[in-house]
């Protein structure tokens, strides 16, 4: 009687897991493929080692040359991924994660745009970085 | 009351005196040593073991269409990027960390494609940490695997990070998703 009755308890298991597989495509499959790893399915990060962008990444484009520095940044840049992929990828991400503190002026990244930046990869990371969280932070109303 | 149960008394000590009349103590041991050979041969007999079979418990992502293989296999489709040794042979799952351990909130990603339906799934290999080296079921599988200078699809790096300790223990496959290239 117990067996009998685990099966339709399998079965509805069954159903569930299935729909748990979700369709991925489009730059949410390139986020999952390339950036979730670190940055976590939610954005977060790990407080230390892996910069959140929920709640942050969009700040960047308030500074000048923080547009350019979410292209040039290594995970972006190297990418295994081509400009119109990237563009989409970062257009994404903005809108995904940080769409509150995106500008109203804001226009979103072009493949060409992309491949020009991409070309000059960041070459002391930390630095820039640095100097763009302490502009952020005076430009703070 | 004691006087109404005396046909009991009297049908089993009958019965018990029939017996005796007509089996000896040796054909009772021929009998049971029979039953007790003969009960122990009966799961080799194939009905027996393809009974076995169909009650064998759907693994936990049996839903996944196709299933195909051995979850505790280096073969298995899931693990076609899997560098480590597999949870689900130490305490643990092909999703789950063993007790005492950690996962990995960090981890690397990539595609497995299942041979039962032809779908490429998004897999995601977390390591899990806080014991020494599992030492079961070592699989070293590289599909889709990049050198280690490109760290974030290298799988040769131990991936306990953000958790409390660094000694990793063993390795998960978990399914994101389908990937579909649109």
């Amino acid at each position: 009687m117990r067996t009998a009755l685990r099966w339709p308890a399998l079965v509805l298991l069954a159903h569930v897991a299935r729909a748990a597989a979700a369709d991925m495509s489009g730059p949410a499959l390139d986020y999952v493929l390339n950036c979730q790893g670190c940055h976590r399915a939610d954005g977060t990060g790990t407080p230390g080692s892996v910069p959140a962008l929920a709640g942050s990444v969009g700040r960047f484009l308030r500074v000048p040359g923080g547009r350019e520095y979410l292209a040039r940044v290594p995970g972006v840049a190297q990418a295994p991924l081509d400009d119109a992929a990237v563009a989409r990828l970062l257009n994404w991400m903005l809108e995904r994660f940080d769409k509150d503190d995106l500008p109203h002026d804001f226009v979103p990244y072009a493949p060409d745009e992309v491949g020009r930046l991409r070309t000059s990869p960041l070459t002391d990371v930390e630095r820039v970085r640095r100097e763009l969280l302490a502009a952020i932070e005076r430009a703070r109303p | 009351m004691r006087n109404d149960r005396r046909w009991i008394d009297r049908l089993v000590e009958q019965g018990a005196r029939q017996v005796a009349r007509r089996t000896s103590r040796r054909s009772f041991l021929t009998w049971l040593g029979t039953a007790l050979v003969g009960g122990t041969a009966l799961p080799l007999l194939p009905v027996a073991r393809a009974a076995d079979d169909a009650r064998v418990p759907a693994p936990d992502d049996g839903a996944l269409t196709g299933e195909v293989g051995d979850a505790k296999s280096c073969h298995y489709w899931r693990h076609c990027a899997i560098d480590g040794f597999l949870c689900a042979c130490c305490g643990g799952s092909q999703n789950t960390c063993p007790p005492g351990t950690e996962m990995s909130p960090v981890t690397w990603i990539g595609t497995c494609r299942n041979p039962g339906d032809g779908k490429d799934y998004v897999i995601s290999y977390n390591d899990c940490c806080g014991q020494s080296l599992c030492m079961r079921c070592r699989c070293t599988r590289t599909e889709g695997e990049k050198p280690v200078y490109f760290t974030s699809k290298n799988n040769d790096l131990l991936w306990c990070f953000g958790t409390k300790s660094r000694a990793v223990h063993c390795s998960v496959a978990v399914v994101l998703g389908v990937a579909t290239r649109s």
